[in-house]
């Protein structure tokens, strides 16, 4: 019973996109970008093997999937206050509850098959094309995708319940990617240089253990983490030793986190709303 | 003693905005099957006790009942029997008028056929599926009325149902409120257009800075603040000498002149000695009639600063 009306959130949610036409145009985009990572990515011209076009495209999934994740999310809740709709929502007998999950649920089905469908895509004109083609692989390069995607949007979510403006909520969103994608990354790098870890340890692999515990609080790290040590095989001498802590375990319970809190706020911020 | 069950019961409601309060202490009941116009300036503080009934907005103090329940313990329940019209009204504009009305019906668990007989009933049937973007204002109140309707609720809540409507849309609005009252609903309408009110309301609630200053019919108010029928008398001619006279009488309280009209607030066994004084002075009265007191005046008294 109490799923109904997140179901009917949900599926207007996941229409409203399809409806808009905005899963294919971003389902084309990444389709065409996997297939050039692994056809143009290499000087030779020739089909890359999944696992080389997965570590291509973990950066691109980076800086992409995160900026859909933030516009999917950032005017969910707060944009249907400003346009007057959330109070009639409220009217009928649906809780805050309900309504913050379904947006999740049906934004997240937005996520979901705009990965699904641009990379899946993308790896059946791949695998055509090469030999021992690593499916299974590829499959945790895409889940870890959208989950990766599922934290940018529970993040927008958060801001969307907390601002009283869209502006101010895609203006945090934005500011929210740049922190997690160069700000963050050169502040830790910028770290790991004034310790005065030497370049010749670094190009041996040698990097502290705590340089990765403080780059984990980065979700994008967790993410990239995590593919890297189940898909993208390196070589041996380039391997760098990862700390004990580096493992699925940890890496998706991260992940895993960054989605349920700021859900979780979310909801707490909405529940104190007045619409 | 009786133990009433009313359709909507305000107790001691209280809302802070910014340290200001907006709704003060506001007590109020309404029975089952009425209408009941709610009325009161701009900033007075009905849109907020409209919004704090339906749950929309967290109350500093107070209670509210619908149906006998509170509604901060089942509210879900509460909604099912809840048609709700907004002052603002908003759709999802991507979304064609039976989608919007499709995707609410949902919520309600109503059939969809009953979406677009709602709208058809509210005459947009031409416009059911285009998109509510390209709505007028107009059209978008009637598409918000059948919302409201949707699932035949015993409660309807309205706030400024007829603002910007044309004249046709008015009746039909007005029609439509009588008519669900007639099947059993109780209406709760808010609005600025107070002859509205005192066409359609049984009851009648003002609200002025966040407290509710009267409550009643809109004859047992006239009453209590002594507003007294007017009588206005359409003559051939209105000469000074008349008017004199007129003001001569005893019991007459005030005598208007509008172009060969005169509008004279008395009482009733006053009203002879006035027709009898204007013949005496030369008067040819035409036409003549009495007019109740208006909402317009009981409003302005009880609402003037």
């Amino acid at each position: 019973m109490i799923l109904n009306p997140i179901f009917y959130i949900a599926k207007k949610e996941l229409m409203d996109n399809i409806r808009n036409t905005w899963i294919i145009i971003i389902s084309i985009i990444f389709a065409l970008l996997t297939i050039l990572a692994s056809y143009a990515g290499s000087y030779d011209k020739e089909w890359q093997s999944l696992e080389l076009t997965i570590s291509v495209m973990i950066l691109i999934v980076q800086i992409v999937v995160s900026i859909i994740g933030l516009m999917l999310g950032y005017a969910a809740i707060g944009g249907e206050i400003e346009r007057g709709s959330m109070n009639s929502l409220l009217s009928f007998p649906i809780s805050r509850l309900e309504i913050i999950i379904g947006k999740f649920l049906g934004l997240g089905a937005v996520l979901s098959l705009t990965l699904l469908i641009g990379f899946g895509f993308a790896g059946i004109i791949i695998s055509l094309n090469i030999s021992n083609a690593n499916f299974g692989g590829y499959l945790l390069f895409i889940g870890a995708s959208i989950l990766n995607g599922l934290v940018f949007l529970s993040l927008s979510l958060f801001y969307s319940s907390f601002f009283k403006t869209r502006i101010k909520s895609m203006g945090m969103a934005i500011f929210t990617w740049i922190i997690f994608m160069p700000i963050l990354w050169a502040l830790i790098t910028g770290m790991i240089l004034i310790a005065s870890v030497s370049t010749e340890k670094l190009m041996a692999g040698l990097i502290p253990d705590w340089y990765f515990a403080i780059n984990l609080i980065n979700p994008q790290s967790a993410y990239s983490g995590l593919v890297s040590i189940n898909i993208i095989e390196l070589e041996a001498d380039t391997v760098t030793s990862l700390p004990s802590f580096y493992n699925n375990g940890v890496l998706l319970s991260l992940i895993l986190i960054w989605i349920i809190v700021p859900l979780i706020l979310s909801y707490i911020l909405f529940k104190r709303r007045d619409v | 003693m009786t133990n009433e069950v009313f359709a909507i019961e305000v107790n001691s409601l209280t809302k802070i905005y910014d340290k200001v309060p907006v709704v003060n202490s506001l007590s109020f009941n309404v029975k089952k099957g009425e209408i009941f116009g709610f009325l009161g300036p701009n900033g007075a503080g009905k849109t907020t006790t409209i919004k704090s009934i339906l749950g929309l907005i967290r109350t500093n103090s107070g209670g509210i009942k619908i149906n006998g329940i509170d509604i901060s313990t089942d509210g879900k329940k509460i909604k099912k029997n809840i048609g709700y019209l907004p002052e603002r009204v908003a759709f999802y504009q991507n979304l064609t008028a039976v989608q919007n009305l499709n995707f609410y019906a949902e919520m309600k668990n109503v059939p969809r056929g009953e979406c677009i007989n709602l709208i058809m009933e509210m005459g947009l049937k031409e416009s059911a599926h285009k998109k509510v973007g390209k709505f007028s204002h107009g059209m978008r109140q009637r598409l918000g009325m059948a919302r409201a309707m949707l699932g035949n609720p015993s409660i309807l809540i309205l706030d400024e149902p007829t603002g910007g409507l044309d004249p046709r849309g008015v009746k039909l609005i007005r029609e439509k409120i009588r008519e669900l009252n007639k099947k059993g609903a109780t209406v709760f309408v808010s609005s600025h257009i107070l002859s509205e009110i005192q066409a359609i309301a049984d009851q009648v609630g003002i609200i002025n800075r966040g407290r509710l200053v009267a409550k009643n019919n809109v004859s047992t108010l006239s009453n209590e603040l002594k507003i007294k029928p007017k009588l206005i008398l359409e003559l051939k001619e209105v000469s000074e000498k008349t008017i004199k006279e007129l003001k001569k009488i005893e019991g007459v309280e005030k005598v208007e002149i509008r172009g060969n009209k005169i509008e004279i607030i008395c009482n009733a066994e006053t009203r002879a000695k006035v027709i009898v004084a204007i013949e005496k002075a030369g008067g040819n009265i035409i036409n003549m009639q009495t007019t109740e007191p208006t909402l317009e005046e009981v409003f302005m008294k009880y609402t003037e600063e």
